[in-house]
């Protein structure tokens, strides 16, 4: 269960990859667009002649800062559709439609519920979200979508609606459900997340009461929140109302910290910029120039030696984003997801470096984050006399050090799967690795299905005669590169009512359920079956019967799945298995009641009965582990299955375990069959060990 | 094309033992004979989809055979179901 969670939270946390790639580029165009576009800062250096409102350059930043801008304000419609295609099993496209739908229907209905039953009594709870006047839920609202609309899709993408309405079977039935269900998901957000958002508006309340707890109270808060969304509603009553504090300046009453660090940028004769103000500022300065590139260290030196190369990479331009511009998520969603407590710890640290600069002082203030852009402009540039800004590398080398050293610590005493930790997601990029994932993933949806989508590939010629696969309504439309390879009878028999053939084009009539048919045939073309399937006949023979998986000429190598003494078939004695009528392989006298995954494999099969499992490992070799001879008698009883079918199993993953002594009570054998059922598409199995064998131990070998 | 039907009297339906002897005696033709059930189709001579079409007592399976040798095919896997299922 622990592994479940943990899976699911890695693979959310990858789906964050596709939306956080765009946010360094964004954040450097805002950084550099908003920092220089700021008018009052434009006249504390005398710039408004050569880069003030209506120069060319002030134009082009303009520009720079709407385009950075763009992307930040519609981030959690960007994470909808993000973690939407990350999470889809299949079919992805139609999952990130979805989720755009979704996401419009919800706050569609959050805006009409505000309409009619008012916006709740809170400040800062609406914002306009897509033009839609709804409530203010940050990225998170959007990961709600996403993660909802690709549950919804996993599920439903393959339905088989009745024949009068299966035009909307399968992925066109995706959208439809989504819009439905979202649209309650609205109705209920509308009652719920005002309660969020009152809790957020009182810890705001609070940290103003008090000091220096406060300012370590505020920072550590203002961190908290990234995760979801919400830190800009919480900062930015701080920055621009007199929740942020109220100052004379210059013979003016001046609101908000922001406000009055830029008041006072512009009046001449300001000894020191008042900390009362840039306490809620400059603590990122440390943090974000020197903390978490110290931070991004640890996770590159953690990381194996062999994915160093490709973690580098991205933690170099995450690392260089957050230093120059302030921009920090990309650096903190990395490790955010899959190590939760990290970020605790990150929170703790930020708070105190808030707290640290408003102690000695320091009165930088910033226009949109703590980079070296804002450093420089609002801190060096000011002199030390008047901002005390030395303070900021002299904290932040510390900060360096203390990040680098703690997050080391952390991930390896807790083995943290920070990128590059992890085989699986570096692996996940190389094309073999996806085939073979698509092979698993095909496997999963019923040999019958596989099987049509052979046949229909045979019928045309063969996977590499087949230029291009679509569909209409009712019919599969190809195009092949040589029609004479076509073979219309067997493409009939696969349950088309006809078969067009006109030059290079085939038209192979199915009705509705077409569209599942297509699914289904992409995804087979797509897997390294399908290759196999065409090495084991040409289409004249595959009207006979063609095993579906050929030798690939690579052994695959399978370990025992329980430790015991492993003994041939021959010596099982039953007159099923060891005449191998089921296939060929080996047995295995369990020492133990722990069955483990004896391969990489998905689970294609789990018996109503308990007593058997199918595996199939990713190279199409299907295995079956048959628990104890003639237990299917027991009905169950005695076997405890922690999988199901569909799931993609690691080996040594375990898959159950049986209560040895009811079986042997009950009167039947415990020793335990492990064979390849489909032993025609291979001509050699070799035993690597026999007698005693621990689970996991390299057992038989298939060519 | 030889069609024919078949009731499950076995208590247990297909599980291992009987589909490892259906599968070997499909393998003794040339003809290319399929079992269906509740709409899912498969070739006899594939032991793990032939289980996992989860065939119980009392379900009915429809077995065809098609191919040169046809007739004695369809004979003789209705003899051998009679026999053990």
């Amino acid at each position: 269960m622990k592994d479940k969670i943990f899976g699911v939270l890695q693979r959310v946390g990858r789906s964050f990859m596709l939306p956080i790639a765009i946010l360094p580029v964004a954040g450097l165009f805002l950084g550099i667009g908003g920092s220089f576009t700021n008018e009052t800062m434009l006249e504390a250096y005398g710039l408004l002649g050569i880069m003030g409102p209506g120069t060319i350059i002030y134009a082009i930043l303009q520009v720079l800062n709407s385009a950075g801008s763009v992307v930040f304000d519609n981030l959690p419609l960007i994470f909808a559709i993000g973690v939407a295609i990350g999470m889809a099993k299949q079919e992805k496209e139609v999952s990130a439609l979805s989720a755009v739908i979704a996401f419009f229907v919800m706050h569609a209905t959050i805006g009409a519920m505000i309409n009619d039953f008012g916006a709740p009594d809170l400040s800062g709870a609406t914002a306009s979200v897509l033009g839609i006047n709804s409530l203010q839920m940050g990225v998170f609202g959007g990961i709600i979508v996403g993660l909802g609309v690709a549950a919804l899709h996993n599920r439903f993408y393959k339905i088989q609606l009745p024949q009068v309405l299966s035009f909307f079977s399968g992925t066109r039935f995706v959208p439809i459900i989504s819009a439905a269900v979202y649209l309650l998901v609205g109705i209920a957000m509308y009652f719920i997340w005002p309660v969020i958002q009152t809790g957020i508006n009182a810890l705001g309340a609070f940290v103003l009461a008090s000091g220096y707890a406060g300012t370590w109270l505020y920072g550590f808060i203002e961190r908290a929140l990234i995760p979801f969304g919400l830190h800009h509603v919480f900062y930015i009553p701080f920055w621009q109302t007199a929740l942020g504090g109220t100052a004379m300046v210059g013979g003016t009453l001046v609101e908000g910290a922001q406000n009055i660090f830029f008041a006072e940028l512009a009046t001449p004769g300001i000894a020191h910029f008042s900390v009362e103000a840039t306490r809620f500022m400059a603590g990122k300065f440390p943090l974000m120039i020197f903390g978490l590139p110290g931070a991004a260290f640890a996770l590159y030196r953690c990381a194996k030696p062999e994915n160093r190369k490709a973690v580098g990479g991205l933690l170099l331009s995450a690392a260089l984003t957050s230093m120059l511009t302030g921009i920090t998520e990309p650096l903190e969603f990395t490790f955010l997801f899959v190590a939760p407590a990290m970020y605790i710890v990150h929170c703790v640290f930020a708070g105190a470096s808030y707290m640290i600069m408003h102690i000695l002082n320091v009165g930088v203030g910033l226009t949109f984050s703590g980079g070296l852009i804002d450093l420089t402009l609002f801190g060096i540039m000011q002199g030390n006399a008047k901002t005390s800004w030395l303070w900021i590398p002299v904290v932040g080398v510390v900060y360096f050090i203390v990040y680098y050293l703690v997050f080391s610590f952390m991930i390896k005493k807790f083995d943290y799967k920070t990128p590059g930790r992890d085989d699986s997601e570096i692996k996940l990029y190389t094309r073999k690795d996806v085939n073979a994932k698509n092979a698993a993933g095909g496997e999963a949806s019923a040999g019958g299905d596989n099987e049509l989508s052979r046949q229909i590939m045979l019928g045309l010629g063969g996977k590499a005669n087949i230029s291009d696969v679509d569909c209409c309504i009712t019919r599969l439309r190809c195009t092949v590169h040589d029609a004479s390879k076509v073979d219309q009878q067997l493409l009939r028999e696969t349950g088309a009512s006809g078969v067009i053939c006109k030059g290079q084009g085939v038209q192979i009539v199915y009705g509705p359920r077409v569209s599942n048919i297509k699914t289904d045939l992409e995804a087979y073309l797509s897997s390294p079956e399908s290759d196999k399937a065409e090495a084991a006949g040409a289409p004249a023979a595959a009207a006979e019967t063609a095993p579906a998986a050929a030798a690939s000429g690579k052994a695959i190598v399978i370990a025992s799945p329980l430790s015991g003494r492993v003994i041939p078939l021959e010596e099982v004695a039953d007159g099923v298995f060891s005449e191998k009528m089921v296939g060929d392989g080996f047995a295995v006298e369990p020492a133990d009641n722990q069955v483990y995954a004896p391969a990489d494999c998905e689970v294609t099969t789990v018996f109503g009965t308990r007593h058997a499992i199918g595996l199939t490992t990713p190279e199409g070799c299907e295995l079956l582990i048959h628990l104890g001879i003639d237990t299917v008698q027991l009905n169950g009883a005695p076997f405890t299955i922690n999988i199901k079918e569909g799931d993609t199993l690691k080996k040594g993953d375990l898959i159950g375990s049986f209560d040895e002594k009811a079986i042997l009570d009950a009167g039947y054998r415990t020793v335990t069959p492990v064979v390849v059922t489909n032993s025609d598409a291979y001509t050699s199995f070799r035993l690597l060990k026999t007698g005693d064998t621990a689970h996991g131990e390299d057992t038989l070998s298939v060519e | 094309m030889k069609t024919f039907n078949y009731e499950i009297t076995d208590p247990i339906g297909i599980h291992a033992r009987p589909a490892g002897q259906l599968v070997k005696a499909a393998k003794e033709f040339q003809s290319r004979i399929t079992i269906e059930h509740n709409g899912k189709q498969t070739e006899a001579t594939r032991l793990m989809s032939l289980m996992g079409l989860g065939v119980r007592h009392g379900s009915t399976i429809t077995v065809t055979a098609e191919g040169p040798d046809e007739e004695e095919a369809a004979a003789r896997m209705l003899v051998l179901l009679q026999e053990i299922l």
